[in-house]
């Protein structure tokens, strides 16, 4: 699996950091919110519960008291709900056996034995606060109050609570992808300028950037496109020097050679022994220090344009010297996007090799499909050994296969001229058996990306 | 006997060059000089010309130039550069072909060859006058009219317009323009084409941005709509 990206963690630890802390602070704010708001209810209870008491205690002063009518004078509201114990007895204004349920044993006997008490339960699953108070007689005062509208504040606050905590962590996200993109923003530009340097274009640069500790990646960085620049200029113009330096006496040799070899009839034995092989080698320089000079431009790019294969091939055939049968062409003829002096060189190339090395050729078979484009050269020759079939392809390649094609005919950079302009376009070049005798040479060329 | 005008700053080659294409039959004069050739061309016209780039001086590209506002006598550039910007260059300034050094001098022969047929041979089988929507093709008095006005075309441009012509409405593939028009088995250098067809454009077109004549079909070629 791939690791996450710089930016998804930057985010992530800001997104976690964020939930963290809204997390906690939501926490720490509820319980706080509970206990204050508790205590204080619980503080008005008692408060209340204690002048009811004191009510209850100036009613129960008469004789034979109503405990129930006393209870009933009390005015309590909806909230408060008061019960008196007398004797292991319970009073209450109703029958209410769930409300003197929830009084805990405990809270009685502390009231039973004078000390007044508060104690927080649950009644039908609502909260509520008990207290109680002694009264006069050694009876116990009790006092119910409901804290439903205290559970729903409560509630009403969780909500806000987790909310806030949830926008928190979604501000911390964005704010992380923010920051992040802040800080990788100068790598993108970098990332950037590289790609267009890397595919050629040594104008780009990065944009300079106000904040110092930036902007020293991006000094730095042009700094480096800068050398490279200049570095790759001297080098292109040494090429180009070394290029016209030897193309310029190849001319005129090879003009002069024409004309003397033109006139090899009238010369004596001797010179015109010396005219012919001056001649030859005179060629075979000129296509070394061609093949020479194009293998230096190795770097460079296929420049695809749009070709129609098939006729270029037939051309090509034809300048050859070749029959026009030879070429076999299948797939829908339209125009492709290749380089066609690349291809013409290789078509070339080959070609050649298979005349040189291979007993010429026996068949050129061309298929387009779709984009791209498959090209078998076959020759009548004795093939190529499996060891060396990867080392033919090698400049100056050295062998027995390698000496034998390579070896007084040519300089051994045919195939390797035709192995790079077959890389320019991103293909494929190998040599196998051509059924029946004789070395297949088969060619692929994608079409362009 | 075609005359041949050799425009080279190297001695050795530009007498080399002389030598062998004197043996091919041509009346070859030679200048070191682009100056040396408009002068010499002015006062006596050459059938053909070889320019190289790297002239002392004016520069091969202002050298074509300067023959080509004289007249469309064929042009072939030899240079030792090989860089696509120097070939795209040198045909847009009006170079007719462009040849690298070194050249064998039956390769350079028989271009020059193809060029002189395509030049003295314009027109040929082409008799009637035909018209694509505003463009007027007149083959018998090698003229082009744009609506009312008369172009002034190159006799490749005007080779390519009437090859494109003869085939109206159907698609040419570069490579069978290129043995078309500049006649010689080769060399998949199709810049040739797609140069001259930008030119072309430039003088028959009214907005050559935006042709509406010669077409670039996609993946297959060019064609001439009406």
């Amino acid at each position: 699996m791939r690791p996450l990206g710089l930016r998804a963690r930057v985010t992530s630890v800001f997104t976690l950091g964020a939930l963290g802390l809204s997390m906690a602070l939501a926490v720490a704010t509820y319980e706080l919110t509970r206990t204050s708001l508790l205590e204080e209810r619980e503080r008005s209870a008692v408060r209340a519960a204690y002048f009811d008491a004191a009510l209850i205690n100036q009613g129960l002063g008469g004789a034979e008291p109503d405990l129930a009518q006393v209870l009933r004078n009390l005015d309590t509201g909806e909230a408060r709900r008061p019960l008196i114990r007398r004797d292991g007895t319970w009073f209450a204004r109703t029958a209410d056996d769930g409300l003197t349920s929830a009084v805990p044993p405990r809270l009685q006997r502390l009231v039973e034995v004078g000390t007044p008490a508060v104690q927080l339960v649950r009644v039908r699953a609502e909260p509520a606060v008990v207290v109680g108070v002694p009264l006069a007689d050694g009876a116990g005062y009790f006092e119910v109050t409901a804290l439903s509208e205290l559970r729903r504040t409560l509630y009403v606050l969780a909500t806000v609570l987790a909310l806030v905590a949830l926008v928190t962590t979604l501000a911390g996200a964005a704010v992380g992808w923010w920051a992040s993109r802040l800080v990788l923003r100068p790598l993108a530009d970098v990332a950037s300028a590289a790609g267009s340097i890397a595919s050629g274009d040594f104008t780009a640069r990065v944009a300079r950037d106000r904040d110092p500790d930036l902007d020293r990646l991006a000094v730095a960085f042009n700094r480096m496109v800068d050398e490279v620049s200049v570095r790759s200029e001297t080098d292109r113009r040494f090429a180009a020097d070394v290029s016209h330096e030897l193309r310029s006496p190849l001319q005129t040799l090879s003009a002069a050679t024409s004309v003397l070899d033109r006139r090899r009839g009238a010369l004596d034995g001797r010179s015109a022994a010396a005219v012919a092989l001056l001649a030859a080698e005179v060629a075979r320089f000129e296509s070394l220090v061609t093949d020479l000079l194009e293998l230096a431009k190795s770097d460079q790019q296929a420049e695809r344009r749009p070709v129609d294969v098939g006729a270029l091939s037939r051309s090509i055939v034809e300048a050859r010297q070749l029959p026009p049968g030879l070429l076999e062409v299948s797939g829908e003829p339209h125009e492709l996007d290749i380089d066609p002096r690349r291809y013409e060189r290789l078509l070339v190339n080959l070609i050649d090799n298979a005349a040189k090395h291979g007993g010429g050729v026996a068949r050129i078979g061309l298929t387009v499909d779709g984009d791209a484009l498959r090209l078998e050269v076959d020759d009548v020759g004795g093939g190529v050994p499996v060891e060396e079939r990867d080392l033919i392809f090698h400049r100056f390649a050295r062998g027995r296969a390698a000496s034998a094609r390579g070896g007084s005919e040519g300089a051994g950079l045919g195939l390797a001229l035709v192995l790079q302009h077959v890389q320019a376009h991103r293909g494929t070049v190998h040599v196998t058996d051509r059924p029946g005798g004789g070395a297949r040479f088969v060619v692929t060329l994608p079409g362009a990306a | 006997m075609p005359r041949l005008l050799i425009v080279e700053d190297d001695d050795r080659i530009r007498l080399s060059l002389r030598l062998a294409l004197e043996d091919e039959g041509y009346a070859v004069r030679d200048v070191p000089t682009a100056e040396a050739a408009l002068a010499e061309h002015k006062s006596s016209p050459a059938d053909l010309v070889l320019v190289d780039l790297m002239l002392p001086g004016m520069d091969g590209f202002d050298c074509i130039r300067a023959i080509r506002r004289i007249g469309d006598v064929p042009i072939v550039v030899v240079s030792a550069r090989d860089d696509t910007h120097d070939v795209v260059a040198a045909l847009e300034a009006g170079a007719d072909d462009y040849v690298v050094k070194p050249v064998a001098v039956k390769e350079l022969s028989a271009r020059l060859r193809a060029l002189r047929r395509r030049a003295s041979g314009s027109g040929e089988g082409a008799p009637k006058a035909r018209r694509f929507g505003d463009i007027e093709l007149r083959p018998e008095a090698g003229e082009v009219l744009l609506g009312e006005e008369q172009v002034h075309l190159t006799r490749t441009e005007f080779r390519l317009l009437c090859e494109l012509a003869d085939q109206s409405g159907r698609v040419l593939s570069r490579q069978q323009l290129l043995d078309r028009v500049w006649g010689y088995d080769v060399y998949g250098d199709e810049r040739l084409v797609d140069v001259h067809i930008g030119r072309l454009r430039r003088k028959v077109e009214r907005d050559p941005a935006n042709p509406v004549h010669v077409l670039t079909v996609r993946g297959l070629g060019y064609k001439l709509a009406p």
